[in-house]
């Protein structure tokens, strides 16, 4: 499940503070546009800024891999087909209700 | 065989049932695959179909094709959709707020039933994985559940959600977003193990 391994060198940041010095982007800020990254709606500028900082941001790393691997478990979930019995009865039932009216 | 049908099924009307039989015939699945999607359980699903095809028969003659017939059909099952009733008690519709939704402790980064080096179909073999995942979805807001059941489950495109739920493409990225947030949520901090049957937590089944 895991999607690409990022490539990014992981620093393991020493000094926190570090993670959000000005012109850097912000946890929260990109915590919104998370589902764009995802789906690859973003510039890609952006997308490199919130490259860096997933490199330099362990939570925000995880947070995005439990996102994307949330979305992926969403397009996975079974559902089960329609019985074909259920198909001719709902059919019937549909028709008696329509000309019933 | 096709005549003793024949003589079961009620007269029809003089308004085309051919073209509803096609209409049933090649979208049936689809709409109760979403319908399923919606609702959670069968019942319910099977009345949200019969709810869509008597709606869609009735409003056939005026189908002008402006829509494909899959998206017309989607729009007409997501209003009756919202019609519904949940049979349950409560459930009221809320709005989502991002703040609620972003993870305040170590925790609740990530899911709680690791799922790393899985397939998605191996992961969902795991029951509570996809009782933690069913319950999520069906704890949803119905709007929020629409857009992520419409985009995520069925696959389309944003602008085609929104045209279903009369929505602008921002509107549904950002309901689509909430409703990823809050799924993910329900996977990581909630727990997903009883805490009365402590297993540990750890399950690498
Ligand atoms: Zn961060």
């Amino acid at each position: 499940m895991t999607k690409k391994k990022s490539a990014t060198t992981k620093k393991k940041q020493a000094n926190p503070s570090s993670r959000h010095r000005p012109g850097q982007i912000h946890c929260l800020k990109l915590l919104r546009q998370l589902s764009a990254y995802i789906d690859g709606e973003l510039p890609s500028d952006i997308c490199q800024e919130i490259r860096s900082h997933l490199g330099d941001c362990p939570n925000c790393e995880v947070f995005i891999l439990s996102l994307q691997q949330t979305v992926i478990l969403c397009r996975h979930r079974p559902v089960p087909p329609l019985k074909s019995a259920d198909r001719v009865a709902l059919r019937r039932a549909i028709l008696k209700k329509a000309i019933a009216k | 065989m096709a005549s003793a049908l024949k003589k079961l099924s009620p007269p029809l009307p003089s308004q085309e049932p051919d073209e509803f039989d096609t209409l049933y015939r090649d979208h049936v699945d689809l709409i109760y695959r979403y319908a399923h999607r919606l609702c959670g359980e069968t019942e319910s699903a099977k009345d949200l179909v019969q709810e869509t095809f008597l709606n869609a028969y009735r409003g056939l003659k005026n189908f002008r094709g402006e829509a494909r017939l899959s998206t017309w059909l989607y729009t007409i099952a997501s209003r009756a959709c919202l019609r519904m009733r949940r049979k349950r008690k409560g459930e009221p519709e809320y709005e989502l707020s991002l703040d609620e939704l972003v993870p305040t402790s170590e925790g609740e980064f990530r899911l709680q039933i690791p799922v790393d080096e899985l397939t998605p179909e191996e992961a969902l073999q795991n029951k509570e994985l996809r009782q933690a995942l069913d319950q999520a979805i069906d704890a949803l807001p119905k709007k929020y559940r629409m857009v992520l059941v419409l985009r995520d489950m069925e696959g389309l495109q944003a602008k085609e959600v929104g045209t279903i739920m009369g929505l602008n493409e921002r509107a549904v990225k950002s309901r689509l977003h909430r409703a990823r947030l809050f799924v993910r949520r329900e996977l990581s901090a909630r727990g997903i193990i009883d805490e009365n049957d402590h297993k540990s937590g750890g399950l690498r089944s």
